[in-house]
C-alpha cells in the first residue's frame, strides 16, 4: 500500500503493538479452517516484523526519542499546563532494543516449537502473540497505568501458557505463579492509585517533575514500594522469587525460553525505566534504590547459584540460574548510572540468548529422550547431533569466560559499580550456575559423573514433550541463539552506551573495568567445584560423612524454603514488602 | 471525627487487603483461596474509588445534569473498570486450573499440593 | 513451613506494615477532597471536545483508548487460556448430551422455570443491547452491556435446556465473534495511521451532545468491546457447562508414554 510506505516513523510505534494483537485475533477466528502450518508461519512472520520494526525504531531513536500520543492527545491538547490527557508511546533506544530482542526470541521460540502444538487450533500461537504484544507495549509505554495494563496482559498470557501442558505439576505450578503474580499486580495498582492521588497525573514524565519535590512524602514512598514489589515479583528477586522455579519447570520449553529470556528481564527493565524517568529526582527513593536494591541483588545471585547447584531437573536448574542472573541485573539497576544501564541492556540480551539456547536443549532432551532429569538421562544424550557442544558452549559462557555478550555486559556493570569484592562474589555466583550446567552436560552427553551429591534429593518428575518433531529445526534455533551470544558485540556495546545516556543523565567512563582477576578466580572455582562433583564417591570415613550430612542439611533447608506451597510464597512476599517499606522510612 | 472520616476508606482498603491475605495463607480449599484473592482485589477497588470521590458531587455522566456541574473523578472509575476486567480474567483462569487440578489430583487443598515432589 | 509458623510470620509482616498503612492514610488527601487535576480536566473538556455525556466512556474509549484495547485483549487472552485448559482433557465435541452422574436424579425443567426464563432472557438481552448502544450517553458501555448479554444467554440455557442450547451456541461462531470484536478495535485504532494522524484518533463525525450517535469512533470501539465481551463470556459459560461431560483420556505429559 502506498500509504503504508510513507508512514512517518512515529506511526510504527502503535503498529508494533496493534499488529500482534490483530493477527492473534485473526488467527483465532480462522483457526478452525486453516492448516497448522499457516498459523505457525503467520506467527513467525508477525514476530519477525515486530523485531524489525523495533530495531528500526531503536536505531532511529538514537538521535532523539520518537514519540506518538495516542488519539492525538498531546499535552498541548488539554489547553491547561501540567495536565496530560492522553497516553503516549516513546521509542527511546534502550526500550526499543529490548522489545526487538524479545520479538526475536519469540520468533526463534516459534521455530523451536514447530510442529509441537498442532492439535490445539492455534491457541498456543494466539497466546504467544498476545504475550509478545504485551511485552512490546510494556517496553514502549510512557504512561503508568498503560504500563500496568500491558503488565497484566503479559501476566495473564503467561499464566495460561504455563498451565498449557495440563500435567498435574503444570497446573499446580501455574496456580502458584498466578496467585503470587496476581497479588503483585494488586499491589502495583494500589501503588499507582496512591501516586495518582498525590501527583494528579499518570504520565511518567509529568509525574517525575512533580515527585522531585516530594522527597520524604510517605504516599509517594509507599506507592513506589508497592510498584517495586510487583516488578521485583515478576523479576524473580529474593524473597519474591519463589514462584519462578515452579513455573519454569512445568511450562513447555518454548515458553520457558520467552519467560527467562524476555519476561523476567523486561520486568526488571521496567523498574529501571521507572527509576530513571520518574523517581530519580526524589532523593529518598533514589537513596532507597541504591541502599536496598544492591544487597538484594547480591543475595539473589548467591541464593540462586546455590539452588542451581542443588537441582537435578534441567528446567528447574535453569530457572534458578535465571534467578541468579537477575540478581546481577538488579545490582546494575541499583547503581543508577548510565554505565549500569548500558550494562543492563547488554547483560539482558546476552543472558537471554544463552538461557534461551539452554531451554531449547532441555526441550530437545524432553522430546527425544523423554526425560528432563540429569540423573535419569545419564549417558543418554548420545545421538543428538550437535546438542553436546551446544550445551558445553552455553555453560562455558555462563562460567565467566572472557568472550561473548554476557561478559561484555558484566564489564559494563562492573564499571558502574566499581567494587572489586562485589564483582568477585557475582562472578563466583554466576560461575557456580555455569558449573551446574557443565555438570549436567558432562553427565548426560559424556557419561562422566561421580556419585550424585545434593542434587539427588532435589524435586523431579517424569515428563516428556511431543516427540515427532524434526531435530534439525530445534537445533537450528538453538545454534542461532548461541551464535548471536558469542559475537564480540562491539557495536551493541557502543549502541548501549549511547542509548543509556539518553535515559539516565551522567557521564560514561571511557573504558570498562577489566575483570581478568575475577575471571580467573571464577574459572578456577568452576574447575574445583566440577572436580569435587565428578570425583565424588560415597562417603565412608566419618569426616566425609559429617561433611555430606552438613551439606545435605544446608541444601535441604534451602529446598525446604522452596516448598511449593502458595501460602509460604505469599508470606515471603509480604515480608519482602515490609522490609522494603521499613527501609524506605528509615532512609527517608 | 472528621479525621476519622477522612481516613476511613483508606483503612477499610488496608483491612480488606489484610483479611484477604490472611485467608489466602490459611486457606484449605482452592476455590476459597480464589475468593480471598477477590477480597484482596476489592481492597484496590475501594482505594481507587475513594481517591476519586468528591463530596457533594454527582456521577461524571452529564445527561441529566448540565456539563460543568460538580462530578467525581472519571479517570479513577475507568481504572476500576479495567481492574474489574482483570479480576474477571484472573478468576476465570484460576477456576479453570482449580477444576483441572481437582480432576487430576482429586484434592484442591493448597496446603497439600505442590509441583514436583522432592525425592528422598 | 508448618502452618503455625506461616501464620506467625504473616502476622509479623502485617504488624510491620500496619503503622505505615496508618501513616500513609493520614498523609493522603482527605477523603472527598481530591487534588488531582486530571479528572477535573476530563470532566471540563469532555463534553465540548467530544460531544459525549458519559465521561467514563470518554476516558475509556477516547482519551485512554489504548488501555481499553489492552484490557479487551486481556479478556480475550483469559478466555482463550480458559478454553485451552478446560478443553484439553476432554477434547472438542458438539451435540452430545449432558453428562449424567450416577446416583443423581435428573429433574425435568418445570414449566414455571421455562416461562420465566424465556421472558427474562429476552428482556435481559434487550437491556444488554440498550446498555451497549447507549454507552457514550448514559451509564453503561461495552463491558457492562456485554456481560449482561452473556447473562441473557445463560438464561436461555435455563429456559431451553442443554440440547437445543448447544445446537444454537457453537464455539467456532463464538471464536469468530470474539475475534471480530478485537479486530474491529484494532482496525479503528490503526485506521487513522493511514491518513497520517496518530493511532486511536477520533476522526469520525462527532454527532450532537446527548444524542445516541455521538462520540465518533467511540461508538465503533464501544460496540467492538461489547461484542468481544459478550462472546468471550458466553464462551466461558460454554466451556464450564461442557465440563459436565465425561472425562476422556488424552496425551498428557505425566501419563503413560505412547
Amino acid at each position: 500500500m502506498s500509504a503504508a510506505t510513507s508512514l512517518p516513523l512515529a506511526g510504527l510505534l502503535p503498529l508494533v503493538v496493534l499488529l500482534p494483537l490483530g493477527i492473534a485475533a485473526a488467527l483465532l477466528a480462522v483457526s478452525h479452517w486453516l492448516p497448522a502450518r499457516f498459523i505457525e508461519l503467520s506467527a513467525l512472520a508477525t514476530s519477525l516484523s515486530v523485531a524489525a520494526a523495533c530495531a528500526r525504531l531503536a536505531q532511529a531513536g538514537l538521535t532523539g526519542p520518537i514519540v506518538q500520543w495516542m488519539g492525538g492527545w498531546a499535552p498541548a491538547a488539554s489547553g491547561r499546563s501540567g495536565v496530560v490527557l492522553g497516553v503516549s508511546f516513546a521509542a527511546d533506544p534502550t526500550s526499543a532494543a529490548l522489545a526487538a530482542f524479545a520479538a526475536l526470541l519469540f520468533a526463534l521460540a516459534f521455530v523451536f516449537a514447530w510442529g509441537e502444538f498442532d492439535d490445539t487450533h492455534g491457541h498456543f500461537h494466539v497466546l504467544m502473540l498476545l504475550f509478545l504484544a504485551a511485552l512490546a507495549g510494556f517496553c514502549l509505554t510512557q504512561d503508568l497505568f498503560n504500563l500496568f495494563v500491558w503488565f497484566e496482559l503479559m501476566s495473564v498470557a503467561a499464566f495460561a501458557l504455563t498451565a498449557y501442558p495440563l500435567g498435574k505439576s503444570s497446573l499446580e505450578g501455574a496456580l502458584n505463579f498466578t496467585i503470587t503474580n496476581a497479588l503483585g499486580s494488586f499491589l502495583m495498582l494500589a501503588g499507582i492509585g496512591l501516586l495518582y492521588a498525590r501527583t494528579g497525573t499518570l504520565d511518567m514524565a509529568t509525574m517525575g517533575r512533580m515527585v522531585m519535590h516530594l522527597s520524604g512524602d510517605p504516599v509517594v514512598a509507599a506507592g513506589f514500594c508497592m510498584i517495586a514489589a510487583a516488578l521485583l515479583t515478576k523479576g524473580a528477586i529474593v524473597p519474591f522469587h519463589l514462584w519462578l522455579s515452579d513455573a519454569h519447570t512445568v511450562a513447555p520449553a518454548a515458553v520457558s525460553v520467552t519467560f527467562s529470556g524476555a519476561m523476567v528481564s523486561v520486568a526488571l527493565f521496567g523498574l529501571a525505566k521507572l527509576l530513571a524517568k520518574v523517581f530519580l529526582g526524589n532523593a529518598q527513593l533514589a537513596h532507597l534504590s541504591q541502599e536496598f536494591l544492591a544487597p538484594l541483588g547480591i543475595a539473589t545471585a548467591i541464593l540462586g547459584a546455590l539452588m542451581t547447584w542443588a537441582q537435578r531437573h534441567l528446567k528447574r536448574l535453569l530457572a534458578f540460574s535465571t534467578i541468579s542472573h537477575m540478581g546481577v541485573v538488579v545490582l546494575a539497576i541499583a547503581t543508577l548510572r548510565p554505565a549500569g544501564l548500558a550494562g543492563l541492556l547488554v547483560y539482558i540480551i546476552g543472558h537471554g540468548l544463552v538461557k534461551g539456547a539452554l531451554f531449547m536443549l532441555a526441550g530437545m532432551l524432553l522430546a527425544l529422550r523423554a526425560s528432563g532429569d540429569e540423573i535419569i538421562l545419564y549417558r543418554r544424550g548420545r545421538g543428538l547431533g550437535m546438542a553436546a557442544p551446544a550445551m558445553l558452549l552455553a555453560a562455558l559462557l555462563f562460567c565467566n569466560v572472557p568472550w561473548g555478550l554476557l561478559h561484555r555486559g558484566e564489564d559494563l556493570i562492573a564499571a558502574a559499580d566499581a567494587d572489586a569484592t562485589t564483582r568477585l562474589v557475582l562472578s563466583l555466583a554466576t560461575a557456580l550456575t555455569g558449573a551446574a550446567i557443565l555438570r549436567a552436560a558432562l553427565r548426560i552427553f559424556f557419561g562422566c559423573s561421580g556419585v550424585p551429591g545434593v542434587e539427588r534429593a532435589a524435586p523431579s518428575e517424569p515428563e516428556h514433550e511431543k516427540a515427532q518433531r524434526p531435530l534439525w529445526v530445534m537445533q537450528l534455533s538453538c545454534w542461532i541463539l548461541l551464535g548471536l551470544a558469542v559475537l564480540p558485540g562491539g557495536s551493541l556495546v557502543a549502541f548501549a552506551r549511547a542509548a543509556a545516556q539518553q535515559l539516565l543523565p551522567g557521564t560514561l567512563s571511557a573504558a570498562a573495568l577489566s575483570g581478568e582477576s575475577s575471571s580467573i578466580a571464577a574459572l578456577l572455582f568452576v574447575v574445583a567445584v566440577l572436580a569435587a562433583a565428578l570425583l565424588r564417591v560415597r562417603p565412608v570415613r566419618p569426616l566425609m560423612r559429617a561433611v555430606a550430612r552438613g551439606e545435605g542439611r544446608l541444601f535441604g533447608a534451602l529446598q525446604g524454603l522452596h516448598s511449593g506451597l502458595v501460602g509460604d510464597y505469599v508470606v515471603w512476599m509480604l515480608l519482602g514488602l515490609a522490609a522494603l517499606i521499613v527501609c524506605a522510612q528509615l532512609l527517608g | 471525627m472528621s479525621l476519622a472520616l477522612g481516613v476511613l476508606p483508606w483503612l477499610v482498603s488496608a483491612w480488606l487487603f489484610a483479611v484477604g491475605l490472611y485467608g489466602i495463607v490459611r486457606s484449605r480449599h482452592y476455590v476459597h483461596l480464589i475468593a480471598c484473592l477477590a477480597v484482596c482485589q476489592s481492597a484496590t477497588y475501594v482505594l481507587l474509588l475513594s481517591i476519586g470521590f468528591r463530596w457533594h458531587a454527582g456521577p461524571p455522566i452529564f445527561y441529566d445534569h448540565p456539563p460543568g456541574s460538580a462530578a467525581v473523578d472519571p479517570v479513577m472509575q475507568a481504572l476500576v473498570l479495567t481492574d474489574i476486567v482483570v479480576g474477571a480474567a484472573v478468576s476465570a483462569l484460576l477456576l479453570a486450573i482449580a477444576l483441572q487440578v481437582h480432576k487430576r489430583r482429586g484434592s484442591v487443598d493448597p496446603q497439600s499440593l505442590r509441583p514436583l515432589r522432592p525425592n528422598r | 513451613m508448618s502452618p503455625g509458623l506461616r501464620s506467625l510470620l504473616l502476622l509479623l509482616a502485617l504488624a510491620l506494615l500496619a503503622p505505615f498503612a496508618w501513616h500513609v492514610a493520614k498523609a493522603l488527601p482527605q477523603f472527598g477532597s481530591p487534588t488531582a487535576a486530571y479528572g477535573a480536566t476530563v470532566n471540563a473538556l469532555g463534553p465540548p471536545l467530544r460531544h459525549v455525556s458519559n465521561m467514563v466512556a470518554a476516558v475509556n474509549f477516547d482519551f485512554r483508548a489504548l488501555d481499553t484495547l489492552g484490557e479487551e485483549s486481556m479478556l480475550f487472552c483469559a478466555v482463550t487460556g480458559a478454553v485451552v485448559l478446560l478443553r484439553g482433557t476432554r477434547g472438542e465435541g458438539t451435540n452430545r448430551r449432558a453428562g449424567l452422574i450416577p446416583g443423581r436424579a435428573v429433574l425435568a425443567r418445570s414449566d414455571a422455570q421455562v416461562l420465566l426464563c424465556r421472558i427474562a432472557c429476552t428482556l435481559t438481552m434487550l437491556f444488554g443491547l440498550y446498555m451497549v448502544l447507549h454507552g457514550t450517553v448514559t451509564p453503561g458501555g461495552g463491558f457492562q452491556g456485554g456481560v449482561i448479554i452473556a447473562s441473557a444467554v445463560l438464561l436461555l440455557y435455563l429456559a431451553e435446556g442443554y440440547g437445543p442450547w448447544r445446537r444454537l451456541i457453537r464455539s467456532p461462531l463464538l471464536d469468530v465473534l470474539e475475534s471480530l470484536g478485537v479486530l474491529l478495535f484494532v482496525g479503528a485504532g490503526a485506521a487513522p495511521l493511514l491518513s497520517g494522524h496518530a493511532a486511536m484518533s477520533n476522526l469520525m463525525p462527532l454527532g450532537h451532545f446527548r444524542d445516541l450517535f455521538s462520540g465518533g469512533v467511540m461508538l465503533v470501539t464501544n460496540f467492538a468491546v461489547g461484542l468481544a465481551v459478550a462472546a468471550g463470556f458466553v464462551m466461558l459459560l460454554l466451556e464450564f457447562l461442557e465440563e459436565t461431560r465425561a472425562l476422556q483420556s488424552d496425551s498428557l505429559p505425566d501419563e503413560a508414554q505412547r
